[in-house]
């Protein structure tokens, strides 16, 4: 029969150790999206002013997530702080940093879109009752926006977990780097571990990331 | 709408903008580090970018990066535990100083850029003493020799590096001295480079490359473990040795791990190391002309 | 920094600048083919690929790129399958790509009104006809600020083509780090020409949707 290597994984705690190397993963994109969500609400409602300087300013950090990927923030956070600023950062903290970096943006943009998209009038109505910006923003735009997005936050999730796999590029030792030393380890006694070991991987975080875009998508469907 | 062009091209405009100051800022940093002047380097100083020997004790743990996937000499094991002949030292180090250690999983081309920014104490990854990296990193003495090798497999064995055709690929690991040897000595091989151990005999097993080279070591091991591969080439370039490296200055680390070879020298330290960790691989007709123990 | 290394580094940055652009529009292409024909399995609800076209996209929508480039590459040989590693990454990107070019397609030919294939069913073209000539241009344009989005996404997730030995901005710069551990050269230069692929496309998207925007005006 054709050996797919999956039986090193229940060789030792190795499976276990896999999972724990997932949840380093999920535990990171956790972290980073619930501050990107808390940030992206201010930057959101930043974008919306009009403000030339603070537009120019946003336009920019918007743009410079939009077209730099990933993994190149990520070499600069972890390797070009410290040579510049002498900062040592830890490598859960660069990933962290520009996971909420680039969360924040896109947190923003949506929280921007879904302010655009309630009707002036609804502003105008409630500073003709007397409310004040803040007391328009928390009573009257809040709640109409947060269903809106609640489904979209979720979508985030998804693709944070997804984009953590590059964070074995730092030296995190998350799913994927178990999985290589795994292959490495049991080489000689499972040659073709890569094939089962990869695969489960695949199925790993199949397993998370669709429970999860699915939830966006019925919210989504009921809400919006 | 033109006013969302306008701004966008503002925006790009302000993105070269950035990224020229900041090229000018990192050049004027660089230039105040050298005169020994300005506010950078007094920084700098302050950081140092590394730990000191009583730091580290103060602390209780001492940052050893190690790789996780090169199997004899640094890699985990089925519990989840780091083994080999570098971890072997690590751990009598760590026992030696009194510290819990804090394994960091590095890769090949890491190394140099996780002691220059004070990541980790002290590297321990197979790392070989060549001059150029010792004017970037400090060498402790050495504790094993190496020079490079290459294996392929058996039906089609590369027996010099001048036999290697046009179109062939030779891998290698990114930041190995078999890459920076290969690059400087035969340009025209061409190269297909890995960041991690792992990859990189993955794909040589899975035939993506007519030859590997790295290590003597690492290639020699592979032929005993995996069958129908050979080391048609077991020694290639100069003599190298594997040293402990800290980062530039750290001097009281250095002096300690100095004194702490010699002494493990005298009691045959690296020989037992190599009984416990390699014996398997490779036997023990390897242990004299691999193990250095200092007098 | 040292301008002298700058200098030096630029041919190594450019040729993975090259590599990068020719594995990357291979790859889109590719997801182009995959995504027209995916969505056109939607929208004609043909059975069973219908249900093939759901899985790949749920499969491929929800793992990381990386992960996938992994199976392709190292897994996929031990049970006879081996591709090159170019190969792969066009087959890694095409694939990723196609889950979400479906998805814009057919969200564009979801907002073609249903009247319009009604009347040109009236008008004796056959479901193929009209599919071709007038469904698919209209979908097609209300696409592309989606389409656009997904080039620059696909063309930002070449970065991770470095673990499979490919030679392109990512590896170019990890390399020369762990050679020559000049690093702030290195990552400088990385910066500057992932700002030369991706900034032209950037504009373009910007102008292009401007005249969408334009020619959606009279409705």
């Amino acid at each position: 029969m054709l050996d797919l290597g999956i039986d090193v994984l229940f060789k030792g705690t190795n499976f276990l150790r896999l999972l724990q190397g997932l949840w380093v993963s999920i535990e990171i994109s956790l972290i980073s999206v619930v501050i990107s969500i808390l940030l992206g609400m201010i930057v959101g409602v930043l974008m919306t002013m009009n403000n030339p300087i603070l537009h120019v300013a946003l336009k920019v950090y918007l743009e410079i997530v939009r077209i730099m990927p990933q993994m190149v923030l990520l070499f600069i956070v972890y390797f070009g702080t410290t040579r510049v600023f002498g900062l040592d950062l830890s490598a859960e903290a660069s990933a962290i940093i520009v996971f909420c970096f680039w969360g924040t943006a896109e947190m923003g943009d949506l929280v921007r879109g879904s302010i655009k998209s309630i009707s002036k009038v609804q502003f105008e109505s409630a500073y003709a009752l007397g409310m004040d910006k803040v007391q328009t923003y928390w009573y009257v735009i809040s709640p109409q926006t947060f269903r809106r997005l609640v489904p979209l936050s979720i979508n985030l999730i998804t693709r944070m977990i997804k984009t953590t796999s590059l964070v074995m590029m730092i030296g995190i030792v998350e799913v994927l780097k178990v999985s290589q030393q795994i292959i490495e380890a049991n080489r000689k006694i499972s040659p073709n571990a890569a094939f089962g070991v990869f695969a489960v991987v695949f199925l790993l975080y199949f397993m998370v990331c669709w429970p999860i875009s699915r939830l966006s998508n019925y919210l989504e469907k009921r809400w919006v | 709408m033109r006013k969302n062009i306008i701004n966008k091209i503002t925006g790009l405009t302000l993105i070269l903008a950035l990224a020229v100051v900041g090229l000018a800022g990192c050049g004027s940093t660089d230039k105040a580090a050298e005169q020994g002047s300005g506010e950078a380097t007094s920084a700098e100083s302050s950081s140092q970018g590394f730990r000191t020997l009583d730091e580290i004790k103060k602390s209780g743990t001492i940052n050893i990066g190690v790789f996780s996937d090169k199997s004899p000499f640094g890699y985990v094991d089925e519990n989840g535990e780091y083994a080999g002949y570098d971890v072997y030292l690590a751990e009598r180090l760590g026992k030696d100083l009194g510290v819990e250690i804090n394994y960091v999983s590095t890769e090949a081309a890491n190394r140099i850029e996780y002691l220059q920014t004070g990541k980790v104490d002290i590297i321990l990854a197979n790392f070989t003493v060549t001059e150029e990296r010792a004017q970037e990193v400090d060498f402790a003495l050495p504790y094993m020799n190496v020079a490079l090798g290459v294996v392929s497999p058996k039906d089609e064995v590369v027996k010099s590096l001048d036999d290697i055709g046009e179109d062939d690929q030779v891998i290698v690991i990114s930041g190995t001295t078999a890459e920076t040897y290969l690059t400087k000595n035969y340009p025209d091989i061409k190269l297909q480079k890995y960041d991690a151990y792992a990859e990189a005999k993955s794909a040589f097993e899975n035939g993506n490359g007519v030859a590997w080279a790295n290590d003597n070591t690492e290639v020699i091991a592979f032929a005993i473990e995996n069958e129908g591969y050979e080391v048609g080439i077991p020694s290639l370039g100069d003599q190298d040795t594997i040293a402990p490296a800290v980062t530039k200055g750290n001097e009281t680390l250095l002096n300690w791990i100095n004194d702490e070879l010699k002494t493990l020298g005298k009691e045959q330290f690296f020989h037992a190391d190599y009984e416990k960790t390699l014996l398997d691989t490779y036997g023990a007709d390897y242990e004299e002309t691999l193990v250095v123990e200092q007098q | 920094m040292d301008k002298e290394t700058l200098v030096s580094y630029i041919p190594l940055y450019r040729d993975a600048l090259l590599l990068t652009l020719k594995i990357g529009w291979q790859g889109i292409l590719f997801s182009f083919v995959i995504g027209l024909i995916g969505a056109a399995i939607t929208h004609f609800k043909v059975k069973v690929l219908k249900t093939i076209v759901g899985i790949y996209i749920e499969l491929f929508r929800n793992t990381p790129l990386l992960v996938q480039l992994f199976f392709i590459y190292f897994a996929l040989p031990k049970v006879g399958v081996k591709i090159t590693a170019e190969a792969c990454g066009v087959l890694g990107l095409g694939l990723l790509g196609g889950a979400y070019m479906i998805e814009t397609f057919r969200s564009g030919l979801e907002s073609i009104p249903i009247i319009q294939t009604e009347s040109s069913y009236s008008l004796g073209m056959s479901k193929l006809q009209t599919f071709w000539y007038i469904i698919l241009p209209q979908a097609v344009s209300i696409s592309v600020p989606g389409l656009l989005a997904n080039v620059i996404f696909l063309l930002k997730e070449t970065s991770v083509f470095s673990t499979i030995s490919l030679m392109d901005l990512m590896f170019t710069a990890k390399d020369l780090i762990g050679m020559y551990a000049k690093t702030i050269e290195c990552l400088f230069l990385l910066v500057v020409f992932y700002l030369i692929m991706l900034l032209p496309v950037s504009i373009i998207g910007a102008l292009i949707e401007r005249r969408l925007r334009y020619a959606g005006f009279g409705d």
